[in-house]
């Protein structure tokens, strides 16, 4: 028998959602064949059979958060069973002497330990006890583990609530608490599981889990270490847009869609160069600052799980029409959940543009433990003035949020400015070229 | 089957009418459920009706006639005279016993609503069940149904039984003389049981056993103190030893057997006794019809809820791959009783004790300690010998021990073994304790009433911590 357990697929995770499980209790399988996909912090991977056999157990379910380590499956590696129908009646001898073990082995002598009164309550709330981490004396698995237990998968699977249209939070109260009386199943033990979802319905209540979870932990670590400010600025794209149209057919040629993104990533190269500090980080364990000579730009992408960042490596060696090839990939990866670990770790510096869906200025949050974090806004003609007459220019504004311990106010706003300057006349751009 | 026939609807059809069956009829008409149990001949089984009862009533009773024997010692004298056996009156006083639990059996099935239908039945379908009853023929059509039609001795061809000679283990038990002389091909616990009791009735007992020791299926050091016993009580055992023969002549059985020790040799005896295996009844049920599968061996593969590869019928007990043990049939039985009224129920637990009712008695939980060390546990492990115990003295039982098997590392208890007398009740202790993941240290800080045989226990836990009160204790 072969367990097969949760393996750290990410650097250092700690759990994974499963996504789907591909196989089914007695089906047998080759090496290699995708038994179950799991959604990790932000890559989905599909994890494979180490060995041919047949699936004897399956400890997991669709939807479930596993602990790395936890066990999900056990395969029979052994030779395959075949079960035949009967055909006639055997009357092969079992002498009870050579077969029958008075004293059955334990086959599994990892068998969690539990009271048969705790075993019969994580059946009555349908929790497989060998998930369980037990508290108790030896490591026995208490009443009180089950219950916690329950309490985070809760927390962590879906549970529609019954409340009024206008989902007031007292009649949300109401509701939930009637829930909670509400057993699902008959009780050998005496204590009712509560239901998990009621017929009636207006507040859906979704669990914060996969990628989305991992988004909002790192959002408040974020918040919650770095002291953020913003600046804003503004952008004349013309000369860029001019630019970018010349450029244009000979990108069409080679099958690159060339869009402003590239332009942003080479000026910001350029401009982190001249400003180390704002292509750092601070390891608050030492309090020391890493000033990184290496440009792992991250983009800021959507995706239909959420904001996933993949990273161009070294951007500072890539051309423009090699930059934009990247973005597209990386995309086009990010769109289908196939990007894997390797693609959104590393970054030294994050660019959000969202500028195609719209807003003229954000407060971005820094993706720690980066300093620094750009976001491009939309892109719109405006009445501006030049050389004391009002006229119209193509506009877009530029939000950069930075780590107020590392970074001053001055230093960032000449770091936009750089910028600017290289953008408004992207002539430069081709100067600072190495 | 009749065109036209009308089907009895009903929730559930249990097929046997034993320890596991009626379990399973019972609960279920507890949890409100329609139930037809159908028993080819009376409730209760081989367990109340062929097995464990009679044979354990043959056994008390052997007990006390061989006890009489060792009373002088105890200062008692019987009148002048030989006490004698009349195993006629032993019959009736055993059916008296086993109506009386019958009759408790039919009373708690009507008591619970289950319908008990006398007659064979055979799988028509996956959902229809014919059964014959003497002549009429009927058909229950239900949701959910229960295999527990148990086991049947086997017996190899070449010692068909005739019921005079040749007996099977039922044939025994209805016996109305002892007989002089008994071979007994098996020395199993089956074999070991009846052999002791018959031997302590009068017979001169010959065990032949193919295995290098008797009771295989204990560790040899428990066996050990049986086999003390038995040569004390005067029987012969041959142990790698094969029956190649049976022959029947002038009322008496001739074996013929072969061994590397003895080569061929006869051993003959008035009456042969055949307690080699047993084989599941499934081979008459109709189970292709209902698509239920079995393995090669005839046992029917079950999940820990008792379901078949037919989710709907179950089936439990002897018929199951498993130990053959009335105390697994009925825990299976409730447990696919529940699960059919949607209760969360499972046969989850690896601890069967085991039962020996030799003498002494052997009982156990858990793991031996060689099954311990193959599972790959560092072991502690340490015995207490009953005559060490002021209570065993005092009844004239100081033989045997209690083993307490643990886990080097964390002190949980494996497994608790005991031959010695009363094994079959002390073992309760032991079955607790396992079940509730005891530590040795929680067998050992456990106040246990004294003077009993349940110190045994205490003190065989303390042993393993090195500070047994009653034994100098080995080096730690």
């Amino acid at each position: 028998m072969v367990e097969f357990k949760l393996p750290d697929v990410g650097e250092g995770m700690h759990e994974g959602e499963i996504v789907k499980v591909l196989v089914r209790t007695g089906e047998s399988v080759q090496q290699d064949q995708p038994l179950l996909e799991v959604q990790t912090d932000k890559v989905n991977a599909e994890l494979s059979a180490p060995v041919t056999g047949i699936i004897r157990d399956i400890f997991i379910a669709e939807g479930e958060i596993v602990e790395v380590g936890t066990t999900l499956l056990v395969i029979d590696a052994g030779t395959e069973v075949e079960v035949k129908t009967e055909t006639k009646h055997p009357e092969k001898v079992v002498n009870p002497d050579k077969t029958v073990h008075f004293t059955p082995a334990r086959a599994d002598h990892r068998r969690s330990l539990a009271t048969p009164y705790v075993r019969q309550l994580a059946r009555e709330m349908k929790l497989d006890i060998e998930l369980v981490t037990g508290t108790g004396a030896a490591g026995r698995v208490t009443e009180e583990d089950l219950r916690q237990f329950a309490n985070r998968l809760q927390k962590s699977a879906p549970a529609k609530f019954p409340t009024s249209a206008t989902g007031n939070e007292r009649l949300l109260e109401a509701s939930t608490a009637a829930i909670e009386t509400e057993p699902i199943v008959q009780s050998k033990t005496g204590t009712a599981t509560r239901a998990a979802t009621s017929s009636q319905g207006g507040i859906e209540r979704l669990p914060l889990k996969g990628i989305r979870k991992k988004i909002a932990e790192h959002m408040v670590k974020s918040v919650t270490i770095i002291p953020h400010v913003t600046s804003v600025d503004e952008l004349e794209m013309d000369q860029l847009r001019a630019l970018r149209e010349t450029l244009r057919p000979h990108a069409e040629k080679r099958n690159i869609k060339l869009t402003f993104l590239p332009f942003f990533i080479k000026a910001l190269v350029i401009a982190l160069k001249e400003f180390p500090t704002l292509n750092a980080s601070i390891d608050e364990r030492t309090n020391e600052i890493l000033l990184k000579r290496f440009y792992h730009i991250g983009i800021a992408t959507d995706t239909p799980e959420g904001l996933i960042v993949p990273v161009i490596k070294d951007a500072d060696h890539k051309s423009i029409f090699q930059l934009a090839e990247e973005i597209d990939q990386l995309a086009r990866l990010a769109r289908e959940g196939k990007l894997t670990m390797e693609h959104i770790t590393g970054g030294t510096f994050t660019i959000s543009n969202v500028g195609p869906i719209g807003g003229l200025q954000a407060t971005p949050i820094i993706n720690h433990p980066e300093v620094a974090i750009i976001s491009l806004h939309k892109m719109e003609k405006r009445w501006v003035v030049r050389e004391d007459e009002g006229v119209i220019r193509w506009m877009m504004n530029l939000s950069l949020s930075f780590d107020h311990r590392l970074i001053d106010g001055v230093t960032a706003v000449r770091f936009t400015n750089r910028i600017k300057e290289l953008l408004e006349d992207p002539n430069l751009l081709f100067a600072e070229m190495v | 089957m009749v065109v036209g026939e009308v089907a009895v609807e009903t929730d559930v059809v249990v097929i046997g009418g034993g320890p596991g069956g009626y379990a399973a009829a019972i609960r279920l008409g507890q949890l409100g459920k329609s139930v037809v149990l159908i028993e080819k001949e009376v409730l209760g089984g081989v367990c109340l009706n062929r097995g464990c009862i009679p044979s354990k009533a043959l056994i008390h009773t052997a007990g006390e006639y061989h006890k009489l024997n060792r009373l002088n010692k105890l200062g008692i004298q019987l009148p002048t005279g030989k006490a004698t056996f009349h195993m006629p009156s032993w019959q009736t006083w055993k059916s008296s016993v086993v109506a009386q639990l019958n009759k408790g059996i039919d009373y708690l099935c009507q008591a619970n609503g289950v319908t008990v239908v006398k007659g064979t039945a055979t799988f028509l379908s996956s959902d229809r069940i014919g059964v014959e009853t003497g002549g009429d023929f009927e058909t229950y059509k239900c949701k959910q149904a229960i295999i527990a039609t148990g086991s049947r001795p086997f017996i190899p061809s070449f010692l068909k039984t005739d019921g005079e000679y040749i007996l099977d283990s039922t044939d025994m038990l209805a016996l109305d003389d002892v007989p002089e002389t008994l071979a007994i091909i098996g020395g199993g616990y089956i074999g070991m049981e009846l052999g002791m009791a018959f031997a302590k009735l009068g017979s001169q007992v010959t065990i032949i056993e193919a295995s290098e020791r008797i009771l295989p299926q204990t560790a040899a050091h428990l066996s050990q103190e049986v086999l003390k016993q038995a040569k004390q009580l005067g029987m012969t055992v041959k142990i790698a030893t094969k029956v190649e023969k049976a022959e029947v002549a002038n009322g008496r059985v001739t074996l013929v057997c072969t061994s590397e020790k003895n080569g061929s040799e006869s051993i003959t005896a008035h009456k042969t006794l055949v307690t080699i295996g047993r084989v599941p009844n499934t081979g008459e049920l109709g189970l292709a019809q209902a698509g239920v599968e079995m393995d090669e061996r005839g046992y029917i593969p079950v999940t820990s809820t008792g379901s078949t590869n037919k989710a709907h019928i179950y089936a439990i007990g002897d018929v199951t791959p498993g130990p053959a043990l009335a105390h697994r049939a009925a825990k299976q039985g409730i447990v696919a009783a529940e699960v059919i009224a949607g209760l969360p129920s499972s046969v989850d637990s690896p601890f069967v004790p085991y039962v020996i009712f030799t003498e002494p008695q052997i009982a156990g939980v858990g793991m031996t300690r060689d099954e311990a060390e193959l599972q790959g546990y560092k072991v502690k492990a340490a015995t207490f010998p009953y005559r060490a115990n002021g209570r065993a003295l005092a009844i004239d039982e100081g033989e045997g021990f209690a083993e307490v098997i643990v886990d080097q590392e964390s002190h949980l208890l494996l497994g608790m073994h005991i031959v010695g007398a009363d094994a079959s009740n002390l073992i309760g202790e032991g079955v607790l304790a396992l079940e509730l993941a005891a530590r040795v240290e929680d067998v050992a800080l456990t106040m246990h009433p004294h003077p009993t045989l349940s110190e045994v226990w205490l003190e065989a836990a303390e042993a393993v911590l090195g500070h047994a009160i009653h034994i100098v204790n080995k080096s730690k």
